[in-house]
């Protein structure tokens, strides 16, 4: 297994289960900051791209802490922002990255714009559809519902990431409240200590 | 209360090894307590329950409660178990001087060896001297030299008690004795003063010296009589053995015997310790800040369910610290500095 490979099995489990309930567009965010939504987005988005063979969008939606911009060095690039805003086009702000099959939007200048739900709509109306997989990083709930809400109603599935012994059940409950969603959002326990997991009978379902 | 039931439920084995460490090492300790425990006990018949031991209530004055024989010398004992010079005396006649010479805290030894010592009434005549130790030839060590300590000090009563009694009944002997004498010289004179015949009023006056006189012999003739009953009652009592008689002496046990109180106690203990600290995990584990602790807690989360547990990442196992790893991602996932959509990447 070559040194990437190592890395991204890490995410293979939970890239696996994506790609067994078929879900196109995924949403990671959390409670608290500090969670390890951004890491768990980019190990999926990097995993995914590996076992499916096409590409994968990933969004960095974290209008709060645009750590994978800073990772991938945009801070100044144009991206998510003024793509909502029209004051740039898809082909400008998505970067692609031949080697992993992954292809990025930054930020942008997040004082710019907000995210609204026609302007989210639209954006994974025209421009998603292009990618297999859309993967989108998001702020906590607790910090910014008014950034996470809209982009929930649009994925196919909203995961709330949690560390095991760490998150306050108090908060994450209060995160779940705040989410209130039709179909309720899936748990991904991070930093867990066991491996094994019990398979939800949905996921168990698909794969038969 | 559902709170702490569902704390309890999630902690159900925490809680269940804490209770079989705890309920295990009582059990442990009671048996080694009941199994090494020897009571030896020594039955004694006591006699003269006297009227003037009837005393009154503290709760009731007017009813009155009567002292028999045995629950006198019971208190008697169980009165002086309550004195350190008592319990020395008892413990400097038996093998544990030296562990008494040797005890950096006396009163802690003294206290020990008091709650050794049982003293039962069976009846108004029969009562029970037990004294309860892990080493078996202990206990009738103990027992003896209690008994023969109350002995003395019976004794050393007794003869101070005689020797009060008959000071003051030689005092009163004296006085008896001058009286007597002052009497008899009083009719003696008035013989002398009137040889013939005596008037009615004469006869009344000798009459009356006369009747002085017999009244002062017969109060010599008493107190000689109580002096001489104070010198031997004791020792008459002390010869018979009736007093105080030991039926029953006793014997060096072979099995265990008088350990199943304190072993039950012990027991109890570890049950009520057992029980208050599973109650006070319960009570910090609701009250303290939760949090999910592994797959199986996030049922607490419905109706979101549990769909993936990514494994932490340590340097012993995956090479990567959390944040090496998602310096790495980054490195792997951003390799080229990426190409604007539409444009061919390198």
């Amino acid at each position: 297994m070559s040194a990437p490979a190592s890395l991204t099995a890490t995410f293979d489990g939970l890239a696996s289960r994506v790609d067994a309930m078929g879900f196109r567009t995924i949403g990671f965010t959390s409670a608290l900051l500090g969670e390890g939504v951004s890491t768990l987005a980019l190990g999926t988005a990097l995993s995914l791209a590996a076992m499916r063979r096409g590409s994968v969008l990933l969004v960095d939606a974290n209008w709060i802490h645009p750590s994978l911009t800073r990772d991938a060095r945009l801070e100044s690039s144009v991206g998510l922002a003024e793509l909502l805003a029209d004051r740039a086009d898809a082909a400008a702000c998505i970067r692609r990255y031949a080697p992993s099959r992954v292809a990025f939007l930054p930020l942008g200048d997040g004082m710019g714009a907000r995210p609204t739900l026609r302007g989210l709509a639209s954006f994974v109306a025209k421009e998603a559809v292009s990618f297999e997989t859309v993967i989108v990083d998001l702020p906590p709930v607790l910090a910014g519902e008014t950034f996470v809400l809209p982009w929930a109603a649009l994925v196919d599935q909203l995961f709330v990431v949690l560390r095991e012994g760490a998150t306050p059940l108090p908060l994450i409950q209060q995160a779940l409240g705040k989410l209130s969603l039709a179909a309720p959002p899936y748990i991904v326990l991070n930093r867990a200590r066991g491996s094994s997991v019990d398979v939800p009978a949905a996921l168990l379902a698909a794969r038969a | 209360m559902r709170p702490y039931l569902t704390t309890a439920h999630r902690y159900r084995w925490l809680l269940g090894a804490v209770l079989a460490i705890i309920w295990g090492a009582g059990i442990v300790a009671a048996y080694t307590e009941y199994a090494t425990t020897f009571e030896s006990e020594a039955t004694i018949w006591v006699l003269r329950a006297s009227p003037e031991l009837a005393t009154t209530s503290p709760d009731d004055p007017n009813a009155t409660v009567i002292q028999t024989a045995a629950s006198q010398q019971a208190d008697l004992l169980n009165q002086l178990l309550q004195t350190k010079e008592f319990l020395r005396d008892v413990v400097r006649q038996t093998s544990l001087r030296a562990a008494l010479a040797a005890a950096p805290d006396e009163t802690k030894f003294l206290a020990g060896v008091q709650k050794s010592f049982r003293v039962q009434t069976h009846g108004n005549n029969l009562l029970t001297v037990s004294f309860a130790a892990h080493d078996p030839p202990l206990g009738p060590e103990m027992v003896n030299a209690i008994l023969a300590v109350r002995a003395d000090r019976v004794a050393q009563a007794s003869t101070t008690f005689t020797t009060i009694t008959n000071t003051l009944y030689q005092k009163q002997l004296q006085v008896a004795q001058a009286q007597a004498l002052d009497a008899q010289r009083a009719l003696d004179e008035f013989d002398a003063s009137h040889p013939g015949a005596l008037s009615d009023i004469e006869q009344h006056l000798k009459d009356q010296l006369r009747l002085t006189l017999d009244y002062a012999q017969i109060r010599l003739g008493d107190l000689r009589g109580r002096i001489n009953q104070a010198a031997l009652a004791p020792a008459i009592l002390s010869v018979s053995g009736m007093e105080f008689q030991v039926v029953d002496q006793p014997q060096v046990e072979t099995s265990p015997r008088g350990g199943t109180r304190s072993a039950a106690m012990i027991g109890a203990v570890a049950i009520a310790a057992g029980c208050a600290l599973a109650a006070l995990l319960v009570v910090i584990g609701t009250l303290l800040p939760a949090h999910v602790s592994g797959p199986a807690d996030v049922s607490r989360l419905a109706p979101a369910r549990l769909f993936a547990a990514v494994p932490r990442v340590t340097r012993a196992g995956g090479g990567a610290s959390p944040g090496d790893l998602r310096t790495s991602l980054a490195a792997i996932a951003f390799a080229d500095g990426g190409a604007r959509n539409g444009e061919v990447s390198g």
